[in-house]
């Protein structure tokens, strides 16, 4: 089981920064305030080893990147997008942050 | 003798003239500019003298309110007369200087939008734009849909779709607010040509019509201490500004009831206005824009909050009718860090995120702010008509229903959609727009821009003026100014309307000719 350090590194992982001097730049208490909002608007999605699966299948790579960049695009395309307090998201990065909501502290 | 106080002339005088312009404010003033020292006269009757005077400005109070669906109505009275200028000058003494093109889509008959296009291209009036912003000294904007083309101030790399385009802006320094000196010579220059003379403090109560009802007999005049006047001319233009040429259009009832010029019934409807649609609200940190996820030069974009020439991201007319959108425009900007709310915690986490995603640094991205402007579509309840007061001459009070539909909240909705997905799969940023449709009359800023009410339509069941800006049914009268345009577009309507004016005065020698 991971924690939510682990999944902020992750997010971070995405900048291509060091995971570890990256963590901090993914504010926690930020994206768990928006992991929260998008699973009160998408109950089905509560299940944090599902959402992991199918966000962050095996390890974190380049491809893994790439797909996630691939869906996002194509979640806005599709007009797939949460808003919360303005922001326009994809589905793909509500459900980012719904991991980080639904992964205990570590 | 070029500027006359009207006051002072002896009761019952008549002024006359080949061409009789209501208003000496910017249409008036490029009227002036391209008909000084011609072989004609021209005669402007300017209800203001050079300097502000309240008494006069009173003239312009009224009602208004703005409403719309899903909204509690807002009373707007303040508007009509904060928002206008009667005085030598016009609205320039107020204007920001903001110049810009309408898009060729603002030109174009949009099917899915009712009563949309204009009698004439956007190519058509490139000569006249050029005359326009030659007057004004701002460059000339190009006839398509082109950025400024400047290599050192990059575009936004948008996905290459065509959905989006890079709009100009240039700001001219021909406004009291941008140069109070250079202005002053702006506005009465052209009226010292021995040909032009300005009648001010000269009030126009009623345009009276020949017993035929087809053509103008002379003008009305009534000043503030009681003296009054008249003119006649062998062509009359109204150039009152976007909501006093339906006035008094409309007040001239004399002949006939509805007015002059309103055997349809058109006169007054489909005003057309702008708002802005942007927050900044410190206490709940809200800031509506774009977070940039590789902000490394976004001077095309932000320098507009300087007053220099600058873009605004804006749909092409491809991307409106693939949406069955109207045409709207997303404007970015850095403002003062004390305006700006603090950064929170979720806004911070939404950076890091969307940086990763769009392959950025965090340390590369910036959050601008922005708003949208999105376009008011010809209603014919969004209307003027006359109050049941009268100002101090006697005339009837303006009553403004600025109104929305539907149709515009959708069209709003839909546009910031748009510029989300633009930008989002295109790399570039997330947009933020914290603001819902309830809230869309309370919290918009209304701009002061009065559009659509003497609307220009070949077809005088469809419009109040022809293709010339011709009244329908009038053989010497002619509107100038924003009340003639069709549609509003997505622009500040100032340089426009100076392009129709330049059109409307290559008419004028035409009918001036065949009238000698």
């Amino acid at each position: 089981m991971i924690d939510r350090r682990q999944v902020l590194a992750a997010l971070a992982a995405l900048a291509a920064c060091p995971a570890a001097a990256a963590a901090a730049t993914v504010d926690p208490e930020g994206a768990r305030r928006i992991g929260d909002a998008y699973l009160a608007a998408h109950p089905a999605a509560r299940d944090a080893a599902r959402l992991r699966a199918a966000l962050m299948p095996g390890d974190w790579s380049a491809a893994a990147l790439a797909r996630l960049r691939s869906r996002v695009a194509a979640d806005f395309r599709a007009g797939r997008v949460f808003a919360y307090r303005g922001w326009r998201l994809s589905d793909t990065e509500g459900r980012l942050f719904a991991l980080v909501a639904l992964t205990p502290n570590g | 003798m070029p500027f006359i106080d009207a006051r002072e002339l002896p009761g019952d005088s008549e002024i006359v003239a080949d061409l009789v312009v209501i208003g000496a404010g910017m249409a008036g003033i490029a009227i002036a500019r391209e008909w000084a020292g011609s072989d004609r006269t021209v005669a402007f009757i300017e209800s203001g003298g050079r300097d502000f005077d309240a008494a006069t400005q009173d003239l312009c109070k009224g009602e208004a309110v703005i409403s719309g669906p899903d909204n509690a109505d807002r009373p707007f009275s303040d508007h009509l007369y904060q928002g206008r200028r009667r005085q030598l000058g016009g609205s320039g003494m107020i204007w920001g200087g903001k110049c810009v093109a309408l898009d060729p889509a603002d030109f174009a008959k949009r099917d899915w939008i009712s009563r949309s296009g204009w009698p004439v291209t956007r190519r058509q009036m490139q000569p006249y734009y050029d005359r326009a912003s030659d007057l004004l000294g701002v460059p000339h904007f190009p006839p398509g849909e082109t950025s400024l083309q400047e290599p050192a101030r990059p575009e936004l790399p948008t996905e290459g779709g065509g959905r989006i385009f890079s709009a100009p802006r240039h700001y001219s320094r021909m406004s009291a607010v941008n140069d109070p000196e250079g202005f002053d010579r702006f506005r009465t220059a052209p009226f010292e040509a021995p040909n032009i003379t300005v009648w001010l403090h000269a009030n126009v109560t009623e345009i009276k019509l020949a017993q035929d009802g087809r053509a103008i007999e002379r003008l009305d005049i009534a000043c503030l201490n009681g003296r009054r006047h008249a003119a006649r001319g062998r062509a009359y233009v109204l150039a009152a500004g976007g909501i006093e040429n339906a006035r008094l259009l409309l007040a001239s009832n004399g002949a006939e009831k509805a007015g002059v010029g309103n055997r349809a019934d058109l006169v007054g409807r489909f005003f057309q206005g702008h708002m802005t649609y942007g927050v900044t609200d410190a206490q709940q940190g809200l800031m509506s824009g774009v977070y940039v996820t590789r902000a490394r030069d976004l001077s095309l974009y932000t320098s507009g909050f300087d007053n220099k020439s600058h873009c605004v991201l804006a749909p092409t007319l491809a991307a409106q009718r693939q949406g069955r959108l109207g045409n709207a425009t997303f404007t970015l900007g850095r403002i003062a860090p004390n305006q700006r709310p603090p950064v929170r915690p979720e806004v911070s986490a939404i950076s890091a995120v969307a940086s990763g995603v769009d392959g950025a640094a965090p340390a590369e991205g910036e959050q601008l702010y922005g708003f949208f402007m999105s376009e008011h579509f010809p209603n014919p309840d969004s209307r003027i008509t006359l109050g049941s007061g009268a100002d101090a001459l006697g005339m009837p009070r303006i009553r403004l229903a600025w109104r929305y539909t539907a149709a515009e909240w959708r069209s709003l909705e839909g546009q910031v959609a748009a510029f989300a997905r633009e930008l989002a799969t295109a790399g570039v940023g997330r947009v933020c727009f914290p603001m819902e449709r309830p809230q869309f009359v309370a919290l918009a800023n209304a701009s002061r821009h009065h559009m659509g009410t003497t609307r220009m339509h070949a077809d005088p069941a469809e419009g109040v003026v022809d293709a010339n800006s011709r009244v329908h049914g009038v053989s010497n009268l002619y509107v100038a100014g924003s009340s003639v345009f069709p549609t509003s577009g997505i622009g500040n309507p100032t340089l426009t309307l100076l392009a129709m004016t330049m059109r409307l005065s290559d008419h004028l020698r035409l009918h001036l000719r065949r009238a000698a």
